[in-house]
């Protein structure tokens, strides 16, 4: 957006990166995005807050995974026994006891691809742009808090996350 | 005599950037000493593959199978194998789902032991066939006849177990390496820089990609939880089914399961002593996660050595004269030192690490390790090779005796995955960087500032 700023804040822990999001949640400035080198819980729970994503969907392709895997499994075994029909001691055509090892490992696997693929397809990867704003330190050791706003908001959203213990805010044109 | 506790951890000084330092320091250009080491591993693989392509050219004949025992050093060296992968899965998938904090310097390690043993172990299957050309028979493939395997047999459902067990440890290796890679990327140059870039996918550590990475993540420990007990079980199955003597058994599963940890967390000594020796990584695998997996490894020989006890129990509670006498052929037959050997090193040796003092020496750990490798390779060798060898009546006994062929084989494999572990270990991150940075995150938040760490010997 033409006139619009771009504040890169980086901190030093990611408490203070939290602090941060709690900051601009409180003054409903929800348009920012953040980096961290490593899964952090309270800095997962300050963006969680303002939001309000709920559990990830990726649960949901994990499911929709086993399932398919698992019923898969099932039409593929008896599928497969009924159409070469043959009575071995009068033993049923479609065992299911044995075939369960089968369709557990279908399962599993068909999961675990729908976890996989979900978490490539819901993460935006791959993708060789830089997301605006990224730094190689937020791969190392610095947590950052991107927020894309108006010229004249920029000072007041500075001060907070000077406030909150930003080690540096950079501005830049967005 | 226990040991003095040192509280002057390496970790109380530790930053964020020692460790990635630290990695970066492993994985710079190797030196003479290393491709040495790799060309050494690359000749017993040669080796080996000379031995194989000898054997297809022959037949089976050239190798010591016969009648009876038509199952022996291959299906050991598979089932052996397989063992091995397991505490891959358990130090990084169990572990994690248990928070257990010790795992983070290690699992990376464990993971990547996981992918090339289970590679090296589905070797041996076709190893071991006589047409090795048409292993895909086992796939249930359209095919002209309409015939499909027949999946009422574990050797079936080891196809699937093998194969789901190979691509959920790749993709959980992969998946928890992405974030690692992207750091890589962001200080290499050429054409290291190139390759990261492109196995990285484009990673920068966003809140939304942390959130469906984690989610992904716990739900592949889930899964893979699971898995681990459902492999070796499945595994186990493959000698359970069978009416022979001395493998019909209803605790093989769990007996297998236990001894796959067992004999996995003493590899994953065997390659992290020399290894956070020589690549100078002792500040971040300390002797407290070695005291960890030394725990581990002398609980589960606990477990093993009941396993044993039951097991022989059992046959003697149910008085059946034939599965009797296969035990005592294995207790004091012709090859009953086998048996010696494998209670010395499974159930004896390892009680040493009673001893805190022995579970905090490297060099001793590093022995035990050894033992136990190769303890739990003679107990799959006397289970198979010496129960089918006095499997049928006196008059048809023949003892199995390997020849160079399969001896030459199984020192391959120890030389195709020792090539494989450090090749990664010099172009990928071998240690989590991400877990660790993580974990110092976690002591600052629970206000300690060490890990309980005994002194170093």
């Amino acid at each position: 957006m033409s006139g619009d700023i771009e504040l890169v804040g980086v901190f030093t822990t990611d408490g203070a990166c939290a602090n941060a999001i709690e900051k601009l949640h409180h003054a409903s400035i929800k348009g920012f995005h953040t980096f961290s080198p490593f899964p952090s819980e309270k800095m997962a729970e300050a963006v969680d807050e303002v939001r309000e994503w709920g559990k990830s969907s990726v649960r949901k392709f994990v499911l929709a995974g086993g399932i398919t895997g698992a019923i898969t499994a099932l039409v593929m075994t008896v599928g497969t026994s009924w159409e070469w029909n043959l009575n071995t001691g009068g033993r049923p055509i479609a065992s299911i006891t044995p075939y369960i090892v089968i369709i557990f490992e279908m399962m599993i696997l068909f999961g675990v691809l729908g976890a996989v693929t979900s978490f490539f397809v819901k993460s935006g990867l791959p993708s060789f742009e830089p997301s605006s704003g990224y730094r190689t330190r937020f791969g190392a050791d610095r947590f950052g808090l991107v927020v894309i706003t108006a010229e004249s908001d920029s000072a007041k959203i500075e001060a907070m996350m000077r406030d909150a213990g930003a080690e540096e805010v950079v501005r830049e044109a967005a | 005599m226990a040991a003095a506790v040192d509280h002057s951890s390496n970790y109380n000084d530790l930053s964020y950037l020692d460790v990635d330092r630290t990695a970066q320091r492993v994985m710079a250009p190797a030196g003479l000493k290393y491709w040495m080491w790799v060309g050494f591993c690359a000749f017993l693989v040669a080796v080996g593959g000379s031995f194989w392509t000898r054997q297809i050219y022959e037949g089976l004949g050239v190798t010591g199978y016969g009648q009876p025992t038509l199952w022996a050093v291959y299906i050991t060296d598979f089932v052996f194998w397989v063992g091995i992968a397991h505490s891959g899965t358990l130090i990084s998938a169990v572990l994690f789902l248990f928070r257990t904090r010790w795992r983070t310097a290690v699992y990376r390690c464990a993971e990547t032991m996981t992918v090339f043993a289970v590679l090296t172990a589905g070797l041996f299957p076709i190893v071991h066939l006589g047409r090795p050309w048409f292993f895909y028979w086992l796939c249930p493939y359209p095919n002209e006849r309409y015939l499909q395997p027949d999946f009422r047999s574990p050797l079936t459902w080891d196809f699937f177990a093998i194969s789901t067990y190979l691509t959920t440890s790749t993709l959980f290796l992969s998946m928890g390496l992405i974030p690692d890679i992207a750091n890589q990327r962001d200080i290499s140059i050429g054409w290291r820089k190139k390759f990261y870039t492109a196995l990285a996918c484009g990673w920068q550590g966003t809140d939304r990609q942390w959130r469906n990475f984690s989610m992904a993540y716990l739900l592949l420990a889930g899964f893979a939880t699971p898995l681990v007990l459902s492999v070796h079980s499945v595994v186990s199955w493959d000698f359970a089914t069978m009416q022979t003597p001395g493998m019909h058994s209803t605790i093989f599963a769990p007996y297998f399961v236990a001894g796959a940890i067992f004999s996995g967390c003493a590899m994953v000594l065997t390659l992290i002593i020399p290894m956070r020796k020589m690549l100078h990584i002792e500040d971040l695998v300390t002797i407290w996660h070695l005291d960890s997996l030394g725990k581990v490894i002398l609980f589960t020989s606990i477990v093993i050595t009941y396993s044993y006890s039951t097991e022989a129990f059992l046959v003697y509670y149910a008085q059946d004269p034939i599965e009797m006498m296969t035990f005592h052929q294995r207790f004091f037959g012709h090859q009953g030192y086998l048996f010696g050997g494998m209670v010395l090193c499974n159930c004896l040796i390892p009680l040493l690490l009673f001893s805190p003092r022995i579970r905090t020496n490297t060099i001793w750990l590093f022995i035990i390790s050894i033992f136990v490798n190769i303890g739990m390779w003679l107990e799959r060798f006397v289970l198979i090779a010496g129960s089918l060898s006095v499997a049928t009546i006196p008059s048809q006994w023949k003892f199995y005796v390997p020849k160079l062929t399969e001896v030459m084989l199984t020192i391959a494999s120890f030389g195709w995955f020792l090539m494989n572990f450090s090749l990664f270990t010099k172009f990928l991150p071998i240690v989590s960087m991400t877990e660790l940075k993580e974990g110092i995150g976690w002591l600052r938040k629970s206000g300690r500032n060490t890990y309980p760490y005994r002194k170093a010997s």
